[in-house]
C-alpha cells in the first residue's frame, strides 16, 4: 500500500476548505456579529460631507468634513424589534404556508409524474424531456409567462372568468389569490426537479422485490406501500429536506410575479426587504439569523427523524 | 495531535475576532483640498435611468460634447431605474461610485445626507441658479448647499381621450360625472387609478391635505383630508363604479397604459416621460386626440407630485472638472430642448421655455400649465423611503382590508418613527 503522511489529506483539503471560509463562513459571523449591533447604511461608513467653493476660474477648494462610522453593540435590541414586530409573525406564518404547499405539491405531482414514466411507455423519452421543460426554461421567463397569465386585466384567467360570466379575480392583489398565484407559479418551476430525482430512486429499486412481492400476492397498491415507498425514502428524505430549505429561502419568483407584496411576503424576502430598502443592516442579519436557526434546527430534528426509521437493508 | 486541534482552534478563534471588530473607521475631522482644472485626457464614468429613446437623444448631445471636449471621454452606462438607487449606494459605499449620475430628486437629498455627494456650490452659483425653476432647484439643495443640477421636472397630470371626454373634467365631481358617462362594465371605464401610492398623493392634495408639513415637519397624512381623499378613491370603484372592479398591483402601470391606449380607460393620471408611449396608441393615431391638463381640482384646489431628476457628482471623483464640464454641457438649454421635443421630457431652466421651438411644442404647453399648479413635498433625506411605508397602508386600504382611517394612521406612527433617524 502507498504510504502517505500524515498531513497530506489536510493539505489536500486546504483549498475547499479556504474557500469554504472565505465565502461562507466568515460572512456568515460577520453576519451574526451585525445581528447585535445598530447597524444602518446611515451609520455603517464614515460619512463625509463635501462642500466645495471657487477660489478662481480654474481651481476650486474641496472642504471635507468627515464623521467617523458609530457602530455599537445594541446586544439583543434588533432581536427584540423582530420578533415585536406583529409582521413577522403574519410573514412567518406565509413562509410555513408557502414552504407547505410548495414541497407537498412538488412531492407529490413529482412522484406521481416519476411512477408514470417508469412504467413501460412507447415514447418514454419524449414524455420526460416534455415533462422536464418547465425546468429547462430560464425560471424569470416562466414566472413572467405566469404573471401574464395572472394579470387582472388582460390575463388569461381573468379573460375565461369573463367569458363565463364570473367576477374577475385580483390574482396578483388579494390576500389569498397573490399566494395562491405565486405557489402556483412554483410549483410548476418545482415538479421536474422533484420527479427527475425521484424517478432516480424508483430505478434504482431492485426488480427482484417485485417480483418477490408478486409471487406473495401483493396487489399493486400494497406492492406501492410495502416495496416502493420504503425503498424510496432515502431519496424522498433528502430531496424534501433539500426541497423546504430552498422553497423557505426562495426569493425570485415571488418577487417576478407579485412583487413588492405584503400578502406574498416570505421571511427572506422581509429580510431583503430590511437590508436593500430601508438600509437596515443589523435588523436585516437579524431575520437572516433567525431564518437560519430555524433551518438549522428543522434539519436535525428531520435528519433525526428519518434516521430513526430507516428501512433495515 | 493535541497540538493541532489546538492550533486549528487558535486559528478559528483569530478569524472569528477578525470578523467581529466593530467598525469605528475614521474620525471626526476637516481637511482642505485644493483641485485645479487641467486638460488631461480623462474618462468620466456616468450612470443613467433614461430609456432607449431618450438614450438616442443623450448619445447626440455627447456627440457634440466630445467635439466641444474632446480630451473627455464619457462611459455610458445605463442602470434599470427601480434598481438604481441600490446600486449606486452599493458602489458608493466601496468608494466606486460613477462620477456622474442620474439621481431622481428623492433620491437626491438621501445621497446627500450619507455623503456619497459633491457639493456644487462652487460651480452653480446664485446667479446661475436664477434661471432654474424654484421647485426642481428646491430638490437639488440640502442643508443650504447645491447637491446637483435639476435636469427635467415632471408632475402627474390628467391624460384623457379627447374623442370619448369632450371638455375635461375641471373638479371632482365633475370626474364622477362625466366617468359615469363614460363607463360601460367590461368594455370601456372613465376613469383608472393605480395602487401605486404616488397616484394617490395628488387626491391628498386636492382634498386639502398634505403629506408632511414642508415646516413644521409634522405628519399630516392620517389627518381628515387625506382620509377623505383615500375614501373618495375607494368610492370611484364600490360606488361609481367608473374604475374597473378587480385590481392588479403589479401590473396596474403597464395595463393603465395599454387600456388607454386602446380606449379602454377614458382618463387616467401620468406624467411628460409617458407622452410618447401614449401617443404610440391607435387612440393616439391623430395626437390631437391626446389631451393634457390638470387633475381635476377639489376642495383643497388642484394636486400634483413634482417629481424629476438631478444630475449628480460622487464625492469621490478625481475628476470634479470635467464631470462638471459634462453635466454642464447637458445642461445647456439647447440640449434641454432636445429632450423636450425628442422625448416630453419637461425643461429645469426658463431659458428653456424661452425659446421658440419649446414654446410652440403643445404638450410641453400643457403640461407647464399643470406644473404650475404642481405641489412640493418636504426636501428631507427621508422623502424617497415614505413611500415605502405608504404603499402597503394604501393598497390595504383599496383592498378593503383596512379602513383609511387605521391604514393611515400606521402610516403616520411608521413616517414618525422615519423623521426620527437622522
Amino acid at each position: 500500500m502507498l504510504k502517505v503522511k500524515k498531513s497530506t489529506p489536510y493539505f489536500f483539503l486546504l483549498p475547499g476548505l479556504s474557500m469554504m471560509l472565505l465565502l461562507v463562513f466568515v460572512p456568515l459571523i460577520m453576519g451574526v456579529n451585525f445581528s447585535f449591533q445598530n447597524i444602518t447604511q446611515r451609520n455603517a461608513y464614515p460619512r463625509t460631507f463635501r462642500v466645495t467653493e471657487r477660489v478662481s476660474e480654474d481651481t476650486v477648494k474641496i472642504t471635507t468634513q468627515s464623521e467617523a462610522a458609530q457602530v455599537k453593540y445594541v446586544g439583543l435590541d434588533n432581536y427584540r424589534k423582530v420578533f415585536q414586530s406583529q409582521s413577522f409573525w403574519k410573514v412567518f406564518g406565509q413562509t410555513l404556508i408557502w414552504t407547505f404547499f410548495n414541497v407537498f405539491f412538488h412531492f407529490v405531482l413529482g412522484l406521481g409524474l416519476a411512477l408514470i414514466l417508469n412504467q413501460h411507455l412507447r415514447l418514454k423519452g419524449l414524455w420526460r424531456a416534455l415533462l422536464l421543460i418547465p425546468w429547462a426554461v430560464p425560471s424569470y421567463i416562466t414566472a413572467f409567462s405566469w404573471r401574464w397569465l395572472f394579470n387582472g386585466d388582460y390575463g388569461l384567467f381573468n379573460h375565461i372568468l369573463a367569458g363565463l360570466g364570473l367576477d374577475r379575480i385580483s390574482w396578483l392583489s388579494d390576500a389569498f389569490w397573490s399566494m395562491f398565484a405565486v405557489v402556483t407559479t412554483n410549483i410548476w418551476l418545482g415538479v421536474p426537479f422533484m420527479m427527475i430525482t425521484l424517478l432516480g430512486g424508483l430505478q434504482g429499486i431492485p426488480d427482484e422485490l417485485y417480483e418477490a412481492a408478486q409471487i406473495d400476492g401483493a396487489s399493486k397498491w400494497r406492492q406501492f406501500w410495502s416495496v416502493t415507498l420504503p425503498m424510496l425514502k432515502p431519496v424522498a428524505m433528502v430531496t424534501v429536506l433539500l426541497g423546504i430549505v430552498w422553497t423557505f429561502n426562495m426569493f425570485n419568483i415571488i418577487y417576478l410575479v407579485t412583487q413588492d407584496n405584503p400578502h406574498t411576503d416570505i421571511l427572506a424576502t422581509f429580510a431583503f426587504k430590511a437590508f436593500f430598502v430601508r438600509g437596515e443592516y443589523g435588523l436585516a442579519c437579524a431575520y437572516a439569523v433567525v431564518i437560519l436557526v430555524i433551518l438549522a434546527l428543522f434539519s436535525l430534528l428531520y435528519l433525526r427523524m428519518s434516521k430513526d426509521n430507516q428501512v433495515s437493508a | 495531535m493535541k497540538s493541532k486541534y489546538l492550533l486549528f482552534l487558535c486559528v478559528c478563534v483569530s478569524v472569528l475576532l477578525l470578523a467581529c471588530k466593530p467598525r469605528s473607521e475614521g474620525t471626526d475631522d476637516t481637511a482642505d483640498v485644493t483641485l485645479q482644472r487641467t486638460n488631461q485626457p480623462v474618462t468620466i464614468s456616468f450612470w443613467h435611468t433614461f430609456n432607449a429613446d431618450e438614450t438616442v437623444t443623450l448619445e447626440q448631445a455627447l456627440k457634440d460634447f466630445k467635439q466641444a471636449y474632446p480630451h473627455i471621454t464619457v462611459a455610458l452606462q445605463q442602470v434599470p431605474f427601480s434598481d438604481a438607487l441600490n446600486k449606486y449606494k452599493t458602489v458608493a459605499q466601496a468608494g466606486q461610485a460613477p462620477d456622474v449620475f442620474r439621481s431622481e430628486i428623492a433620491w437626491t437629498t438621501e445621497l446627500a445626507s450619507l455623503g456619497y455627494l459633491m457639493s456644487l456650490d462652487a460651480f452653480l452659483d446664485e446667479e446661475a441658479q436664477q434661471d432654474y425653476l424654484p421647485a426642481a432647484l428646491r430638490y437639488a439643495k440640502y442643508k443650504g448647499h447645491v447637491w446637483g443640477v435639476p435636469q427635467v421636472t415632471d408632475c402627474l397630470a390628467l391624460f384623457y381621450n379627447k374623442d370619448k371626454v369632450g371638455a375635461p373634467p375641471k373638479t371632482l365631481d365633475e370626474l364622477v360625472t362625466i366617468g359615469k358617462q363614460l363607463t360601460s362594465p367590461g368594455v370601456q371605464y372613465g376613469f383608472f387609478y393605480r395602487g401605486d401610492p404616488y397616484w394617490f398623493t395628488p387626491f391628498v392634495w386636492a382634498f386639502g391635505g398634505e403629506l408632511i408639513d414642508s415646516e413644521s415637519l409634522q405628519v399630516e397624512i392620517a389627518e381628515p383630508p387625506a382620509v377623505q381623499a383615500l375614501q373618495f378613491l375607494k368610492d370611484l370603484r364600490e360606488t361609481h363604479q367608473i374604475v374597473p372592479q378587480s385590481v392588479d398591483f403589479a401590473n396596474d402601470y403597464d395595463n393603465m397604459m395599454i387600456g388607454f391606449k386602446n380606449g379602454e380607460y377614458a382618463m387616467i393620471l401620468n406624467g411628460p416621460w409617458s407622452t410618447a408611449d401614449a401617443l404610440s396608441g391607435p387612440e393616439f393615431k391623430n395626437p390631437d386626440n391626446l389631451g393634457i391638463t390638470r387633475i381635476p381640482a377639489g376642495p383643497g384646489g388642484y394636486g400634483s407630485p413634482t417629481g424629476g431628476h438631478n444630475y449628480v457628482i460622487s464625492a469621490d471623483t478625481q475628476k470634479l472638472f470635467a464631470a462638471w464640464e459634462l453635466v454642464n454641457f447637458l445642461s445647456r438649454p439647447e440640449y434641454q430642448a432636445q429632450f423636450a421635443l425628442k422625448n416630453n421630457l419637461l425643461p429645469t431652466r426658463q431659458s428653456t421655455y424661452a425659446l421658440p421651438e419649446v414654446k410652440a411644442n403643445r404638450i410641453i404647453q400643457d403640461f407647464k400649465y399643470v406644473l404650475d399648479a404642481a405641489n412640493t413635498r418636504p426636501v428631507i433625506p427621508q422623502s424617497g423611503a415614505l413611500f415605502i411605508d405608504l404603499k402597503p397602508a394604501y393598497q390595504a386600504a383599496l383592498l378593503g382590508e383596512k379602513n383609511p382611517q387605521a391604514a393611515l394612521d400606521e402610516v403616520k406612527k411608521a413616517w414618525q418613527n422615519l423623521l426620527e433617524t437622522d
